[in-house]
């Protein structure tokens, strides 16, 4: 046995490392002395084992087997006799069970019966029953699986809506909207977030199947399911209206139509989310234009009820904003019931949705910093404020920003007049004949700022003169251009501007007489377009002009007024027949040419086609 | 942003300061000016320590009128420019500049404005006991850049409520001449003056 | 940003290989806000000024300006605090370091070497900057200026960009850095962003 063979045993020359401390030393485990290492070998021993092994190994010689593994320890042990001893027992009760088996086997004098659940014995079968579960787990997965696939396969190829169909809807929507997976739900968004808005609402929306039951012909198996506040349609309404009526009324919304049929060929969804979206959309537009309304100071102050913000933005003009959210679905009716009276202003609308989209933008896009290691700010000019030393005023203007409800103030203040202006000078042009009136509105303009052109000119004469202004239309006033850079300042009221193109049109046609006169080679004695004498008009002053004929001997006097209209006056020198004047004191012919008095023309018996004309033929018959 | 005149005002035998700068404020509510507000410019000075050779000074100053930003001047007469975050990095920087004790000097007062005028009276208090030092009145005439463009236009209207007291033109707008003036420049006149005041009392 | 409030950067780094760079710019692009703009280039030259002492620790500071935009914009001065004690913190995702941006005029350079700083090096770095709500993402190379004040004369410093995630906002937001470290692991498998420990890199 083990007792023949010579093994000598020795510790490792390298002892082992236990630990490295941080300056490099390294700290050995200290070897084992031997009985130290006897214990440590003799732990590993597994006795229990050992026995239900010994069952098989019933042989000393074939234990050697067994032996021969653990002859190291073995010679280790022979010092301990209890270890052979057990070793000895254990072999002989394997003997004893040997017998009493084999005894058993003959099933003559014992018969073995189960007493109790053995382990060994069961475990096997146990392990085979859970494999056998498992597995037909696993297979019912995989058949349902194939089940499933085979069903969507056979759907496909049929062509039936369905399973097959629920996808490539939902891949079709995936393209238009933006969806995610949450659990076992499909939900979507279809907030501005991505787009840069600070709006509360979350926007999500839930995708569903739509079930068998529930699916009518034409329907789409796909569904979607919007939070309930942004059911229905809703639209921002922005009227302008005087105490009688209303002027301008403005729809705004996202959708050019806010109930509209589904396009050919578009899913119904679509058409459900995009409604959807275009109350989220009007939403926070007015939450916005409310917001603001709220911390705007003005003289007069803005009215925010339930969902309606009113201002003034002329005395006696009204603006008032309005959220139009209908979430039932019999409110059809109303848009007919109401006549769209007014006209729709479509700049209007579009700047509502451009500004809304605009605070987007710059949300999402603040000024890139440069360097990059600067901090985000609002603009660029903030960033050099500090560093350029702006001053206090400069400060507080950085800070100021106009606000969406400011702007939308604005511009309807603008349309408003200019509506009112172009609706003046139109009547004006038909009200007034002589000379004759004539605007050109300029296409080009910005959503606060439009031009007129106005030309006077009196028919037949345009070359001899041209009178010609430039109307500049602001936000509350309106500034008029003269062709000699004179800039004239006025308020609102349209009145005002038709006042003055009144005045225009008087000057214009005694300075057409001017132009005249010197072509016919009248002599002009006087000329001014602010007359001091008169009757005191009733706006701005009369222009007159006096003019002599080539000979000397007859003189016009033209005085036109707005409010009395042309005055014609003829001086004829005295008769020359009439000797009577003649006198011992005056005897030199000269003083024949002495003006006697001015006689009054009956302007409306004048012969001519128009006011210039008629001059022109007055001058030709006292020539 | 304009031309600055920043001047010293004397303040007449047997009135206190606040007399003096009450008759300045009659005088100009006279000619039509309005109170608008109120104004302050501080100085504070740092010195550096014992670790830098040759040992420099630098003032870091704020105005009201330049409201977000910090001027920082050093004794070469370098000025620079920046943002109000400046005052923290100087105390990122205290075991090289501390501030000088009892040096912070300030000048508070009324502020004025009469058409394109700004004028803004001030008392220079220095230290913890704001002890008062003197008056300084500051003009300026806001649509202008260019010093030698309205320099006669500020004597005048300074002639109009200072009298015979109004001043010479001060030494930063005389070399500037034909330039155009910066926020600094404002700056560095307060500064010269506050130094001057130092110095006086330094005599004293 | 007012004179008062400290502000603390949170910063992630990392760094990719020039040949997968265009890959990580594509993914940035579709991450960040500015989509519809496109990434915003930037070239800026940094200068690094030290000023030491014989008893306190010197203090680093960096002057910093935009090469490819026009001299409007002013120069930016940073003070970068070394970085907060739990750099080791599993916790906490982002490396965190006071941090406070100073706005300049352009006479910064004069002004540091007046206050006795010593330029101690620069660099010019080009590159890329992308947002994503208030994390400021830069993708960038560092070059080396050979001839000194020269932007011209350069020399890339390694074969890589240095990617950059940081955040400045007001100390006690701890929460950013955690949205960062999420916005991180959507870059993960083309750059790797941790919390850099600078003093170990420099102690090795």
């Amino acid at each position: 046995m083990a007792s023949d063979v010579r093994v000598s045993v020795e510790a490792l020359q390298e002892n082992q490392v236990q630990e490295v401390s941080l300056d490099g030393q390294e700290t050995y485990v200290q070897p084992l002395s031997m009985s130290e290492n006897l214990a440590k070998l003799a732990h590993r021993i597994d006795f229990s084992q050992e026995d239900s092994d010994g069952e098989v190994q019933l042989e000393p010689g074939e234990e050697e087997e067994e032996e021969e593994e653990e002859r190291k320890k073995q010679e280790a042990h022979w010092p301990w006799e209890s270890i052979r001893d057990k070793l000895r027992t254990s072999l002989v009760e394997t003997n004893v069970l040997l017998d009493v088996l084999k005894i058993a086997k003959d099933k003559k004098y014992m018969v073995l019966d189960p007493v109790s659940q053995e382990p060994q014995p069961s475990k096997p079968v146990l392990q085979y029953v859970a494999k056998k579960e498992s597995l037909s787990g696993a297979a019912d997965i995989l058949q349902k699986g194939a089940d499933r696939l085979a069903k969507s396969q056979a759907e496909f190829s049929s062509g039936s809506r369905g399973q097959g169909d629920f996808h490539r809807e939902l891949l079709k929507l995936r393209q238009y909207w933006r969806l995610r997976r949450a659990g076992n739900n499909i939900l979507g968004d279809l907030s501005f977030k991505s787009a840069g808005s600070h709006y509360w609402h979350s926007g999500v929306f839930e995708v569903v199947k739509t079930t068998e039951e529930g699916m009518a012909p034409g329907s789409s198996p796909l569904e979607v399911r919007i939070p309930s506040d942004l059911e229905g349609n809703a639209y921002i309404q922005v009227v302008i209206e005087d105490q009688l009526e209303t002027i301008i009324a403005v729809k705004a919304a996202l959708l050019p139509n806010s109930r509209r049929e589904a396009a050919p060929g578009e899913p119904p969804w679509n058409v459900k989310l995009e409604a959807a979206q275009n109350v989220l959309f009007c939403k926070e537009l007015f939450a916005q234009l409310a917001r603001e309304a709220v911390q705007m100071k003005s003289t007069i102050p803005h009215l925010v009820v339930g969902n309606q913000i009113t201002s003034q933005i002329f005395p006696g003009v009204q603006l008032s904003i309005a959220l139009c959210h209908n979430t039932v679905e019999e409110d059809s009716k109303d848009d007919t019931t109401s006549p769209q009276r007014c006209q729709h202003n479509h700049v209007l609308e579009h700047a509502l949705h451009q500004m809304l989209r605009e605070v987007h933008r710059s949300n999402l896009n603040p000024a890139p910093p440069h360097p990059v290691t600067a901090p985000f700010s609002s603009s660029k000019k903030r960033r050099v404020a500090g560093p350029q030393g702006l001053d206090r005023k400069q400060c507080t203007q950085l800070q100021e920003t106009e606000g969406l409800l400011e702007r939308l103030e604005k511009q309807a203040k603008h349309t408003l007049l200019r509506a009112r202006i172009l609706d003046m000078i139109d009547k004006l042009a038909q009200e007034v004949n002589d000379p004759c009136l004539q605007a050109h509105v300029s296409s080009i303009g910005t959503s606060t700022e439009s031009s007129v052109r106005i030309i006077i000119t009196s028919p037949g004469y345009e070359q001899i003169c041209k009178t010609m202004l430039h109307v500049n239309i602001g936000v509350e006033d309106v500034k008029v251009v003269s062709k000699d850079g004179k800039v004239i300042t006025l308020s609102y009221d349209e009145h005002e501007l038709r006042d003055l193109l009144l005045h225009q049109a008087c000057q214009h046609q005694v300075n057409t007489v001017q132009s005249l006169s010197k072509m016919m080679g009248w002599q002009i004695l006087h000329l001014s377009n602010h007359v001091g004498t008169g009757p005191v008009e009733k706006l701005g002053n009369a222009s007159g002009i006096m003019m002599a004929s080539p000979k000397g001997d007859r003189v016009i006097s033209v005085r036109n007024s707005p409010s009395l209209g042309p005055l014609v006056s003829v001086q004829l020198t005295r008769q020359k027949g009439c000797e009577t004047w003649r006198s011992d004191v005056i005897k030199d012919t000269k003083w024949d040419q002495v003006g006697g008095s001015f006689k009054p023309v009956q302007w409306d018996k004048a012969k001519g086609r128009n006011f210039v004309n008629k001059i022109e033929l007055l001058m030709g018959c006292l020539t | 942003m304009g031309v600055t005149c920043v001047s010293q005002w004397p303040v007449p035998d047997g009135k206190s300061g606040q007399q003096a700068v009450e008759m300045l404020q009659r005088r100009l509510e006279a000619t039509g000016a309005t109170k608008a507000g109120s104004f302050c410019v501080d100085c504070e000075t740092y010195m550096s320590g014992q670790s830098i050779t040759p040992s420099k000074t630098a003032h870091v100053m704020h105005s009201t009128g330049h409201p977000l930003t910090c001027f920082a001047i050093m004794d070469s007469g370098t000025c620079l420019v920046a943002d109000s975050n400046f005052d923290q990095l100087m105390t990122k920087l205290k075991g090289f500049y501390a501030p000088r004790k009892g040096a912070k000097i300030e000048v508070k007062g009324p502020r004025y404005e009469y058409v394109d005028f700004i004028v803004k009276i001030g008392t220079v208090t220095t230290g913890p006991t704001a002890s008062s030092r003197g008056i300084l009145v500051e003009v300026e005439y806001t649509p202008c850049v260019v010093p030698n463009d309205c320099w006669s236009l500020l004597t005048e209207f300074m002639g109009t409520f200072m009298g015979d007291n109004k001043p010479a033109i001060p030494q930063v707008l005389a070399s500037k001449q034909d330039g155009i003036y910066s926020p600094t420049d404002t700056i560095l006149q307060y500064l010269e003056h506050f130094n001057n005041y130092r110095k006086s009392t330094g005599n004293k | 940003m007012s004179g008062g409030v400290s502000m603390q950067e949170y910063l992630l780094q990392g760094s990719v290989l020039d040949s997968s760079c265009e890959t990580l710019l594509h993914r940035l692009r579709g991450l960040s806000d500015n989509v519809d703009t496109g990434p915003e280039a930037f070239v800026d030259q940094e200068m690094v000024y030290i000023l030491r002492g014989s008893q306190t620790p010197p203090v680093m500071l960096r002057a910093r300006r935009a090469l490819d935009q026009p001299d409007s914009l002013p120069w930016q001065l940073r003070y970068v605090g070394t970085a907060e004690a739990g750099i080791g913190d599993k916790s906490r995702s982002t490396l965190v370091r006071t941090c406070i941006d100073v706005a300049t005029s352009d006479n910064v350079t004069t002004f540091l070497t007046d206050m006795g700083f010593r330029l101690d090096h620069e660099c010019v770095v080009k590159g890329y900057l992308f947002t994503k709500g208030c994390i400021k993402v830069t993708v960038s190379k560092i070059f080396r200026v050979t001839v000194p004040g020269n932007t011209e004369n350069l020399e890339p410093l390694s074969l890589s960009h240095l990617v950059e995630l940081s955040v400045v906002s007001p100390s006690g937001q701890d929460e950013v850095a955690d949205t960062m470290k999420l916005f991180a692991e959507q870059l993960k498998p083309i750059v790797q962003l941790e919390k850099v420990d600078h003093r170990r890199l420099q102690q090795v």
